[in-house]
C-alpha cells in the first residue's frame, strides 16, 4: 500500500483527496496545511507520494517542492492545481514535481495520475 | 461522494475564510501596500473558488475567481488601488458573504452580480464602484 502525504490549506480539499484515494488502496499517512508543515512532515513520515497544493500560506507549494527535492531527489510529488495555473504547474514540474491534477477533482483522473506516478516509481 | 458532508465543510471553511478576508481588507484600508494582507485575500478567494467549484456552486466560483484575478493584479502592482480597488474588494467580499449566507440558509446556488463581475474584470464603465451593489 502506497503511503501518501496530503498538503492543502483547505481541510475541505484534504478530506476530498482522502475520500478519493483511501478506498482505492492508498494510505494517507499525514496532512499538512501549509508549505512549511509539508516539508517537516515529509522528513518525519517519509511518504511514497506527496499531493501538493500550489497556493498555500507560509511557503508556496512550488517552494516546498524545491525544499523536498533538495533533501530527497527521489521524492514523488503530484501538484494539485486549478485552471489558470498552467505557468505555475510548469514551474513546479521544472522544480521536480512528477505530475499534476486539476481542481475540481475528478476521482478517476486523480487515481489514474497517482497510479501512473507510482508505477513509474516502481519500474 | 457524500455531498452533504462537503457542503457542511464548505460553509464552515468559507465562513472562516470570509472573516479572515474581512480582517485583511480592514488592514488594507489602513495600508494598501500591506503585502501579507494582499496575499491572504488572494489565498482566501482562491480557496473559496476551489471549494465552490468542487460543489458546482457556479456563481460563487465565478465571483471568487474574478476577485482572485483582480487581487492578483494588486499583488503584481504591490498595492491595492485607492480608492477604486478598495471599493471593489469590499463589494466582492460583501457579495461572497451574501452568497454563502444564501447557501447556509439552504438556498440554491445564487447567481453572481454581473455588474460586479464586470467591474472586477476592469470594465471601464463599471470600474469606479458605480455599478449596482450586490
Amino acid at each position: 500500500m502506497k503511503r501518501v502525504l496530503i498538503a492543502d490549506d483547505a481541510s475541505f480539499m484534504r478530506q476530498m483527496i482522502r475520500d478519493i484515494i483511501e478506498p482505492e488502496g492508498f494510505e494517507v499517512v499525514g496532512e499538512a496545511a501549509d508549505g512549511v508543515e509539508v516539508v517537516e512532515k515529509f522528513r518525519k513520515l517519509t511518504p511514497d507520494l506527496v499531493m501538493m497544493d500550489i497556493v498555500m500560506p507560509k511557503r508556496s507549494g512550488i517552494d516546498a517542492v524545491k525544499a523536498i527535492k533538495a533533501e530527497d531527489t527521489t521524492a514523488r510529488i503530484v501538484m494539485c492545481s486549478a485552471l489558470g495555473q498552467e505557468a505555475l504547474v510548469t514551474e513546479a514540474i521544472e522544480a521536480g514535481a512528477c505530475d499534476f491534477i486539476v481542481k475540481p477533482f475528478k476521482p478517476d483522473a486523480v487515481l489514474t495520475t497517482l497510479r501512473k506516478v507510482v508505477e513509474k516509481a516502481d519500474s | 461522494m457524500d455531498l452533504a458532508k462537503y457542503r457542511a465543510l464548505f460553509l464552515e471553511e468559507a465562513t472562516e475564510h470570509l472573516a479572515e478576508m474581512s480582517r485583511a481588507c480592514l488592514a488594507l484600508e489602513k495600508d494598501p501596500a500591506n503585502g501579507e494582507a494582499i496575499d491572504l485575500v488572494f489565498r482566501m478567494a482562491h480557496s473559496i473558488k476551489g471549494m465552490a467549484a468542487s460543489l458546482e456552486y457556479d456563481g460563487v466560483t465565478r465571483l471568487a475567481h474574478r476577485l482572485e484575478d483582480r487581487i492578483a493584479t494588486f499583488r503584481a502592482a504591490g498595492a491595492v488601488e485607492v480608492p477604486d480597488g478598495m471599493v471593489l474588494l469590499f463589494r466582492g467580499l460583501e457579495a461572497l458573504e451574501g452568497m454563502v449566507s444564501v447557501l447556509r440558509d439552504g438556498g440554491e446556488s445564487p447567481a453572481p452580480d454581473e455588474a460586479l463581475l464586470a467591474a472586477l474584470a476592469g470594465s471601464p464603465s463599471t470600474d469606479r464602484g458605480t455599478a449596482k451593489k450586490a
